[in-house]
């Protein structure tokens, strides 16, 4: 894309090598004048690997295992928005025991997902110490899930109709001993990012989005939600067992950095709250309804709240045993552009944080940035930029 | 606002620009839209305050040569139900609260072109972006046109999610 006169050269180079337990890499140009950002564009799909088409030639069941692999952070709302969709264009009604125990795996997704958001998030802006506590405070929700399902990441919660494991009174314990444990830490946290002087440095009045560049902009879930846009599918459109245990939306006003700290980690509560009353009130009943091999005919949309926002799934079936089209629209893609509208104005040392705020799905530090100065351009590895953000907020 | 004055509200906003009926789904609803009225009635969403586009799925609809499976040999090929062409189908799906409005717009293989709603809807140029490598629409003014999702040696022309897309046979 070009934005300026003169000739400039511009290096791309290939992404190195992944980090095994991260995700996606990226790359951003930003062009800079002098240290400020003046335009910031992004070119995404390096782990593209086609699974809208792949599941055209799978049957539906074996459709939701490739597409449960789209993230691993998010898994489980993928396959229940996946689920969901068959289920409606079926005519099933899935068990309320089921829907229940859906709701409980995804809000301790949610939980895992935004400890591990903290911990990043306090890493790229050189807050080690934060990065290490969270992360430690999230093995209690690791091991919570692992002893649920049988795995850490990729639960395989779901089957088409419903869940494919109940949960007896000894995971119940296992699970309210975990959430004892943790919403004292949730509490620490939100004194230590609303108190640090370092990290308030790098998130206070910084990437400020007003709620009507959030609404102009697309944006979705946390990031919305801290520029006081109150966008929840959970209580917008209630699915799955929401219906049943619903929860309050959490919204901030200040539409920076810092409140997208405080509206993440306020959000931990409300997924306290609802993971203890499911346990309490956990509904009797069957675990799945039988969805027969071939699928009407039909088209349908469904959404839900992934940590990071709306995730919306359209199926369509032309009465087959295979999807004829799944189209996935993740939150992140939303996001992205309000990255790219509000980095401009500020320092190339913000633009780590800025894009760490919008918890995008993927940490890899071997993303590529290219920077473009005036007359040339130098290609940065994601670890320099994040180093050059550090340093200059020393 | 209940969810039926919702979907009013949007049929209120679109009546101008809908051809034909509007679909009722068990999401909310559903119109057909020309290509040169489309972003009028995206603007028309838009200022009328009426939700948001939460996502553009594009539709490849080949006209089927092949008869039916089941069809007995010598049978002649189902009839189309439009015209006897390979189309492609842009749904522009625009949400508020429980309500989905979509608008279905449709184009044909050798004329696939579409107005870009990106002055309206900025955030719209990485689903344009998605639709023109992925299927092969050409979105007019759209302002970036660089790859999003395919890699660079990608060769042109060719569009993974249509239908007669089978691999790059390697």
């Amino acid at each position: 894309m070009d934005t300026e006169q003169g000739v400039r050269k511009k290096f791309v180079v290939p992404i190195g090598p992944q980090h095994p337990a991260l995700k996606e890499p990226g790359h951003f140009e930003i062009t800079v004048d002098g240290e400020i950002v003046t335009a910031a564009t992004v070119r995404l799909g390096y782990v593209h690997r086609g699974i809208e088409k792949g599941v055209e030639q799978h049957n539906w069941a074996q459709a939701m295992y490739m597409l449960e692999r789209i993230c691993g952070i998010c898994s489980h709302v993928h396959a229940t928005a996946y689920a969901l969709g068959v289920e409606a264009l079926a005519g099933v009604q899935v068990p309320p025991r089921a829907q229940a125990i859906r709701v409980l795996v995804a809000e301790l997704e949610r939980v895992h997902s935004h400890l591990l958001w903290l911990g990043v998030a306090a890493h790229e802006g050189g807050f080690d110490t934060l990065f290490m506590y969270s992360w430690r405070d999230r093995e209690m929700i690791m091991d919570v899930l692992e002893g649920l399902t049988g795995n850490r990441v990729n639960y395989s919660c779901n089957v088409l109709g419903g869940v494919k494991f109940d949960v007896d009174e000894k995971q119940a314990d296992a699970i309210r001993k975990a959430i004892d444990y943790l919403e004292p830490r949730t509490h620490h946290y939100l004194k230590v990012v609303t108190t640090d002087e370092t990290l308030i440095g790098r998130t206070r009045n910084v990437g400020t989005m007003t709620a009507a560049e959030a609404e102009k902009l697309g944006a979705v879930g946390p990031t919305a939600r801290a520029s006081g846009v109150p966008r929840d599918i959970r209580v917008d459109s209630p699915y799955a067992g929401y219906p049943a245990f619903p929860v309050r939306t959490i919204t901030a006003t200040a539409g920076d950095l810092e409140a997208k700290f405080i509206v993440r980690l306020q959000e931990l509560f409300e997924s306290y709250r609802v993971i203890r009353e499911i346990l309490d009130k956990l509904p009797p009943g069957d675990l799945s309804v039988r969805v027969k091999p071939k699928v009407p005919a039909g088209e349908t949309v469904s959404r839900v709240e992934a940590p990071r926002g709306e995730l919306l799934y359209y199926l369509k079936s032309t009465g087959g045993a295979n999807p004829d089209r799944v189209k996935v629209r993740t939150p992140s893609l939303c996001n992205w552009g309000s990255v790219l509208a509000t980095a401009p104005g500020h320092k190339l040392a913000d633009v780590p944080m800025l894009i760490a705020g919008i918890d995008p799905c993927f940490s890899c530090n071997d993303r590529i940035v290219t920077i473009r100065r005036r007359d040339d351009a130098e290609t940065w590895t994601w670890a320099r930029l994040r180093q050059y953000g550090i340093e200059y907020y020393r | 606002m209940d969810v039926s004055q919702v979907t009013v509200a949007a049929e209120t906003l679109l009546k101008p620009f809908a051809v034909g009926a509007f679909a009722q789904t068990p999401g909310g609803i559903e119109a057909v839209i020309r290509r040169e009225d489309l972003p009028a009635a995206v603007k028309a969403l838009i200022d009328g305050r009426w939700g948001y586009l939460a996502a553009i799925t594009g539709l490849d609809h080949p006209w089927p040569k092949a008869p039916k499976p089941g069809a007995k040999p010598g049978e002649p090929a189902p009839e189309p139900a439009g015209p006897i062409e390979d189309r492609l189908e842009a749904l522009y799906q625009f949400v508020s609260g429980a309500v989905i409005a979509t608008l279905r717009v449709s184009v044909s293989y050798h004329d696939p072109k579409l107005p870009t709603v990106c002055p309206v809807i900025p955030s719209a140029t990485l689903y344009e972006r998605e639709l023109q490598e992925m299927f092969g629409f050409v979105v007019e003014g759209t302002p970036d046109t660089g790859r999003l999702l395919l890699p660079d040696d990608w060769p042109d022309q060719v569009y993974p999610l249509r239908k007669s897309f089978t691999g790059l046979g390697m």
